[in-house]
């Protein structure tokens, strides 16, 4: 009897597993998908005036692109990423490829890689990082004008419109390039960058990196400020978070002209034209920056530090002193020691060693005059420790940059940093935080 | 009757599973997406690789994207400028392919290039913060990594600094190709002992305490095949009177002589193991360098 039951159920277990299914397609996995890598390379190349994208950066930014797919594996490209790339069309290629999912793949470097290219020094994200976006797309929907992708690595959303003819020839005719010159206001010379709108003055600050734009103004004696994230479009600059002051409200900024010669930018805001220009003195001096940025720390014993060193006429470090071998930081420590009897202050420079970081040599101040408009000025008292050779153009330029008899503005940007600006001319600054 | 039945049962198992046969696979193997490799419609990048690289030396040279092509998968790695394809894979040419068969004859390059060159546009970042600009795997493989910043003399916008650049990634195609070497003809295994004490964190040392130590540089030190081939890519890319110079500026006795003893070991092993005549390889690998960094 045992043995019937387990011929019943090895005839109805044979039975059931060679219950055959049939395909729900009727054709096999590798035709279907060499069929849709074939419809998406049609699709791609059918947009005649190509294909316009719009990118969030993974840290952020938000950036355009225009593409147009010829059916040769090339692939002509624009973006807003810079001057140069909204300016030239650049070639390259591309390829659909079935990895898990239809792939498009950006095989070789062009405009695309800027945004995710691992060297900090392309685009101004941290070593290994970039700005954390993809240059290799998964393909998730396809519709007659419009192209879903997502990134492999990053996730990075990338939507692929059809572009209309007006989009192309705007990047062929410059529209784009003159648009990304507004954040050429980061290369005027002057700290300080200024236009004036319904009767009040604004400093403005391009940060091009976050593609961050902020407002300082001043509302009776109290002193404003605006923040938000900008992008680019056929018309000019759109800021994410419209700006309000009173009456005045700035959604976009258009008819951007940069002009190399006198380094002013001129725009369109709200029907009205704009000059932003540098300017050599804060909108109102902030009296007691100066004593408030010596003391918080001198108080406690402490220093400010500052990595980047100068800023000298539109050059970044220009001293050089990041290139010192072994370079940590620089500090500026208030009544560090004395010397024959003279309290003073020191500007040290710190190294890594192989005992650890090391303050290894500075040049000491006099206790810094505090003038009644506002600056701070320095006196040297003379040069601390051994300065090494190679340290040496760094060291003394750096040094005797601190001395400008005219003095520093500080200004603070943050509750514990502060901008020391040459009250000169305001071509020279330094970036304290602690 | 039992036994009959019983018979009746399994062959009708039996029958039912071979009826169950499926035969359904419709299409033909020839349309697998991407079997064989992928294909794109031919550069003249493509057709000047294949005339130089893929007919004479079997050797295939691949500058488009392919993840799968990292050792380490994991790695956002951006790909080649096709801009600078060619201009490297001449440099490659005669920094490297022309002196070795100077010396070592025609045939030599036909036979140990390896089979795989592979291009890549940035460096490869580590977790630990050192950048990945080479890789040799097994020896049929070398990647070569952070070639967007190469420029040599005669490119649009080389500057006298760019030569650093340069010259390193000399140094790292010297570098693999060693590991080809000692991959099909070991070096003497005393080499490893000259000095020992390898560490991975070699990137703690700096080239002169690496130097101090008895190693030629910093990486030297991460293991006996890197110190190796560390030392007979430096020999070359340097030139022997840069070597010499260097042997002297080391203060500690003991690192001077093991130096010079890993330079005349590399010096032995390229006469034993290859029949190679080291310091005309040297002369002639320097002179190809100079013609593009000064």
């Amino acid at each position: 009897m045992k043995k019937w039951i387990v011929y019943l159920v090895l005839l109805t277990v044979t039975f059931a597993a060679c219950k055959k299914e049939d395909t729900v397609f009727d054709k096999s996995p590798d035709e279907r998908i060499n069929g849709a890598l074939a419809s998406y390379q049609q699709t791609l190349q059918s947009a005649a005036s190509g294909w316009k994208a719009t990118i969030t950066t993974g840290t952020g930014g938000i950036y355009n692109f225009h593409f147009r797919f010829a059916d040769n594996n090339r692939v002509f490209m624009y973006s807003d990423f810079n001057v140069t790339t909204a300016g030239t069309e650049k070639e390259s290629s591309y390829r659909l490829k079935a990895l898990q999912q239809p792939v498009l793949i950006f095989d070789t470097y062009s405009y695309i890689h800027l945004l995710g290219d691992p060297d900090g020094n392309v685009n101004g994200g941290a070593d290994g990082e970039g700005l954390l976006t993809d240059f290799e797309f998964a393909i998730d929907t396809v519709y007659a004008d419009s192209i879903i992708l997502t990134g492999r690595y990053y996730q990075t959303h990338l939507r692929l419109e059809r572009a209309e003819a007006a989009d192309y020839t705007a990047w062929q005719n410059g529209v784009w390039e003159s648009n990304v010159q507004f954040q050429n206001i980061s290369n005027i010379l002057e700290y300080f960058k200024r236009f004036t709108l319904g009767g009040v003055t604004y400093d403005i600050i391009v940060d091009p990196i976050t593609r961050t734009v902020s407002f300082i103004w001043f509302a009776g004696n109290a002193q404003r400020s605006f923040t938000t994230t900008y992008y680019f479009d056929r018309t000019g600059v759109v800021l994410t978070n419209p700006f309000v002051n009173g009456t005045t409200t700035i959604r976009t900024f258009t008819d951007i002209k940069w002009n190399a010669t006198t380094r002013q930018i001129s725009m369109q805001v709200n029907s009205n034209n704009v000059i932003v220009a540098g300017a050599n003195a804060p909108i109102r001096v902030d009296l007691n920056a100066p004593q408030r940025w010596y003391n918080t720390v001198a108080a406690s014993d402490e220093y400010w530090g500052s990595y980047d060193g100068f800023h000298v006429n539109g050059v970044d470090d220009a001293y050089k002193v990041t290139q010192i071998p072994g370079y940590a930081f620089m500090v500026f420590w208030p009544a560090f020691g004395s010397s024959g009897g003279t309290t003073y202050d020191l500007l040290g420079f710190v190294t890594q060693t192989n005992a650890g970081l090391t303050l290894g040599f500075g040049a000491g101040y006099n206790a810094p005059t505090f003038t009644s408009d506002g600056k701070i000025v320095f006196t040297v008292l003379g040069v601390l420790g051994d300065v090494p050779t190679e340290a040496e153009d760094a060291f003394y330029n750096t040094a005797s940059r601190m001395t400008d008899p005219s003095g520093y503005y500080l200004v603070q940007t943050g509750s514990s940093s502060y901008d020391m600006v040459a009250a000169s001319n305001a071509r020279a600054w330094i970036h304290w935080e602690r | 009757m039992k036994n009959y039945l019983h018979i009746v049962i399994v062959t009708l198992f039996w029958l039912s599973l071979a009826g169950c046969k499926k035969d359904n696979i419709t299409g033909s193997a020839d349309d697998i997406p991407g079997l064989g490799g992928d294909t794109w419609t031919q550069t003249e990048i493509d057709s000047w690789l294949y005339d130089n690289f893929t007919k004479p030396y079997n050797t295939d040279v691949k500058y488009k994207w392919s993840q799968s092509e990292l050792v380490d998968v994991n790695r956002f790695v951006t790909p080649v400028d096709e801009a600078k394809v060619v201009p490297i894979m001449k440099c490659l040419d005669s920094i490297l392919i022309s002196p070795y068969e100077t010396v070592a004859g025609a045939d030599f390059m036909r036979r140990y290039l390896p089979r795989f060159i592979i291009l890549f546009g940035s460096a490869a970042y580590e977790a630990d913060g050192t950048r990945v600009q080479g890789q040799a795997e097994g020896e049929g493989r070398i990647l070569l990594f952070e070639l967007n910043n190469f420029r040599v003399k005669g490119m649009v916008g080389y500057l006298s600094e760019d030569s650093v650049g340069a010259k390193r990634l000399f140094h790292i195609i010297e570098h693999e190709f060693g590991h080809t070497l000692h991959g099909n003809i070991m070096y003497p295994v005393d080499f490893k002992t000259i000095t020992g004490s390898y560490t991975t964190n070699w990137y703690n040392y700096t080239d002169g305490q690496a130097n101090e130590k008895g190693f030629i540089s910093n990486y030297a030190m991460s293991g006996p095949d890197d110190d190796f081939v560390e030392t007979l890519s430096i020999l070359l890319v340097e030139g022997q009177t840069s070597f010499e110079n260097l042997l002297n500026t080391i203060s500690s006795e003991e690192g001077k002589t093991a130096l010079a003893q890993k330079a005349a070991t590399v010096r032995d092993y390229m006469r034993n193991a290859w029949n190679i005549d080291f310091a005309t390889l040297q002369k002639q690998t320097r002179t190809a360098i100079e013609r593009y960094t000064k």
